[in-house]
């Protein structure tokens, strides 16, 4: 069961998500991965880590600043800056990244903190295929002869789709 | 302990040269057992599934990463390859490079699906081009059973792309399916390659970006029914879901595994054999070939059978036959031979090991060429396969392919890293950077031929068993400076072609992913095995130089045939498979002809 108040910090870890990404919430949401990955978070990390990092997240200015901001007060953070790389992996990459020996050394090491990737799901809904314009290898194909056909970039140039 | 009852024929390894053997000899009445080393988890869809998600799940995704091998039937790894810690114990001076899958299909689960023919100069290496040695039969002999064996295991490709360098078809033929459609990326950079001249020696060539035949599944002729995925239920029977995996989808998936088996692999063939003639035994190692000291001849196979894949508990049995058929894979067939005894006339089993020593080439093209869709690959460079120069080096093959630079240096993935962790990049900036890049990552394989060397080998050693206490291969492996003097020219082609296209080389070893060094006037290279293993119980006209005979008959053994890309006196340029199909069909039919006699 999911009550208000974690559907609120669900909103605000997509929020943050988004920010660092470059994709929309309802991209993120339509993963279906977002409460996977604020869990991994919650289960590799201290509490007041990901507590801060939602915090920070909040703080953050509206407006042109916001970029800005979230470049010093969220990435040049020293604890919480890998974590946001991290967290920008995780969604792109569905696997996790061992955080650097220097963080770990000053800030806590868990034992989950290995590198791996989350899940079968956390791989087939990886950022970066939509990023290339393409789909995960193994996973969500285009369809016969799709391969044929140009990328949207290079207009429609469809010679051979459905066969020779 | 205990014998099973007699068959026609016994053959060890479902694989593609087993199972197709299986199938005729099981098709003209005669029983047959099969014994696989490995699992038979690629029988049922649910079990192919999971081997999917253990893909999908995995961090190394290996060609390996799907297959996970069982304690009694180690396979090797090439994550393990890097640190000589694997199955294999290597030598030197240069790492074998290349990995194989003991399970029910082998490692076609695996493979590509290149199905190219070798050239008719191929068979004659030592005639033609006076290095190496010729084959005892050549490829006018081989031809039908190329026919054969394009639509046994379900080619596509179309025959006006594919004679060339004298590679001709009989009058009217053509492959069962169309060809898979090239590739946008495959149009784009044969527009600004094609016709191209390369000077090799003394010779120009003019090369171009060809579409090569693939057992991929694509749209069938003359009402061919292409083989989908396979789902054998032990209790029920085959039951095969409709339709599924007779269209290539496009998964950029051929190697590791197809997620919907449209690429071809040993168990559609092993599924379409007569049951009632044919019995395959999973979890069962052949351990040691009985022979008759008189005779020479096979009275038996000793194997060990094991119920749980995680353990090495095992029972030991004997299976017998008429006739004996080692489809193994070239290396475990020359395990097995020396592991009884058996070394061959004059010592050669074992010997001439040989693969397609292969280097990357990668590039960003200078558009969007949508990279990381289709086929793994679609087409290939292939005019540089044969001529003279082949008396003084190694000829090759392009590979282009369509998967980025996956291969080459784990891309995206890494290049996600790179942009996160070292640029410092995040949001829309992060986005647009991967947007603008990855879409013209640009991949060629450059696969160099390789001779035959006696002491290229397999060898075993008594102290390196493993946990069944079957022996572990030895491998020595040198690649010589006629290949080397080959990866030379072929890694000249390939900066050429990518000056000619616009392609910013992006070639650099030490960014790639882990690759062994070979050096060669000064220059390095960094090469990966193909899993081309060959050469290991080489066929020839005599057994002065071989193991077999052109029916891949051991000269010392009448009743027992050694069969796959292990019988290949040399190696030409292309992918095994097909030839060893062809080869494996050819000794299917004499094998008919003796035994229903």
């Amino acid at each position: 069961m999911t009550g208000p108040a974690d559907t609120s910090r669900l909103d605000g870890f997509v929020g943050l998500s988004a920010l660092l990404t470059g994709f929309a919430p309802v991209q993120l949401l339509g993963t279906g991965m977002a409460a996977a990955y604020l869990a991994v978070l919650d289960a590799v990390l201290p509490e007041d880590i990901v507590g801060d990092l939602m915090s920070a997240y909040r703080q953050l200015p509206r407006g042109p600043e916001r970029e800005r901001a979230a470049e010093a007060e969220i990435l040049g953070d020293p604890r919480l800056g890998p974590v946001a790389r991290n967290l920008i992996v995780l969604w792109y990459c569905g696997a996790w990244t061992q955080l650097p020996a220097a963080w770990r050394a000053a800030f806590g090491a868990s034992p989950l903190d290995t590198s791996r990737v989350v899940s079968a799901a956390a791989y087939q809904a990886g950022l970066q295929w939509l990023a290339a314009g393409a789909h995960a290898a193994g996973a969500n194909p285009q369809g016969y002869g799709a391969w044929a056909i140009g990328p949207k970039s290079a207009g429609s140039s469809g010679l051979e789709r459905g066969g020779a | 302990m205990t014998k099973d009852a007699a068959f026609d024929t016994v053959i060890v390894g479902a694989g593609v040269a087993g199972a197709l053997i299986a199938k005729h000899l099981t098709d003209a009445g005669l029983t047959v057992l099969v014994l696989e080393a490995g699992p038979g988890t690629s029988r049922g869809l649910d079990d192919y599934t999971r081997h999917l998600e253990r893909f999908h799940a995995a961090s190394a995704k290996s060609p390996e990463s799907p297959w996970p091998p069982a304690v009694g039937a180690p396979q090797p790894d090439t994550t393990a390859l890097r640190d000589n810690d694997g199955y294999f114990v290597q030598r030197g001076p240069n790492p074998y490079g290349s990995s194989y899958t003991r399970l029910w299909g082998g490692s076609t689960l695996h493979w590509l699906g290149v199905s190219l023919r070798m050239l008719p100069e191929d068979f004659r290496m030592r005639s033609r081009h006076g290095v190496g040695r010729d084959w005892p039969l050549d490829y006018t002999a081989l031809a039908p059973y190329y026919g054969r064996a394009e639509r046994e295991i379900g080619v596509s490709a179309d025959v006006a792309d594919q004679s060339y360098l004298g590679v001709t078809f009989p009058e009217g033929y053509d492959y069962p399916m169309r060809r898979v459609p090239p590739s946008y990326a495959d149009r784009v950079l044969a527009a600004a390659v094609d016709g191209m001249p390369v000077t090799l020696g003394d010779e120009e060539i003019a090369i171009r970006v060809r579409s090569y035949p693939a057992a991929r599944n694509s749209i069938p002729r003359d009402g061919y029914r292409p083989a989908g995925a396979v789902d054998i239920r032990t209790d029920d029977g085959p039951s095969v879901p409709p339709r599924q995996g007779e269209r290539c989808q496009g998964n950029t998936s051929c190697t590791p595994i197809c997620p919907v088996q449209a690429k071809y692999h040993a168990g559609k063939t092993l599924a379409q054999a007569d049951r009632r003639f044919l019995t395959v035994r999973v979890q069962a190692v052949a351990s040691r070939i009985l022979v008759d000291p008189a005779s020479g001849a096979v009275r038996g196979i000793e194997y060990k059978r094991y119920d749980d894949p995680a353990t090495a508990a095992h029972t030991t049995r004997i299976a017998t036959g008429r006739t004996y058929i080692l489809a193994a894979h070239a290396v475990e067939n020359a395990k097995l031979m020396l592991a009884s005894g058996l070394e061959g006339p004059r010592g050669q089993v074992g010997r001439t090991l040989m693969d397609h020593p292969a280097l990357y080439a990668w590039g960003l093209a200078p558009l969007d060429i949508g990279a990381y869709r289709g086929p793994q690959s679609t087409s290939g460079i292939e005019d540089l396969r044969g001529g003279a120069f082949r008396a003084r080096h190694a000829a090759f093959r392009f590979d282009v392919g369509n998967d980025g630079w996956r291969a080459s240096t784990g891309a995206p993935d890494t290049a996600v890293s790179d942009a996160v962790m070292a640029r410092n990049l995040f949001g829309p900036a992060l986005r647009a950077q991967l947007g603008a890049t990855l879409p013209r990552h640009v991949r060629l394989s450059l696969a160099v031929e390789q001779l035959p060397d006696p002491d290229n080998r397999v060898s075993i050693d008594p102290a390196c068993l493993d946990p069944l206490g079957n022996p572990r291969p030895v491998i020595d492996y040198r690649i010589d400076d006629y290949t080397l003097a080959g990866m030379a020219a072929a890694s000249d082609v390939a900066r050429a072609v990518f000056r000619r296209a616009g392609v910013t080389d992006c070639t650099d070893p030490s960014k790639g992913s882990w690759f062994p060094s070979v050096f060669y006037r000064g220059r390095e290279f960094r090469y990966h095995g193909m899993g081309h293993f060959a050469g290991t119980h080489a066929m020839g006209a005599d057994p002065a130089g071989s193991v077999i005979d052109a029916d891949q008959r051991a000269w010392e053994h009448r009743n027992l045939f050694l069969v796959g890309s292990g019988s290949f006196p040399t190696m030409g340029t292309s992918n095994p498979t097909l030839t060893l199909a062809a080869l494996a069909l050819r000794t299917a039919d004499r094998l008919v002809e003796e035994l229903a006699r």
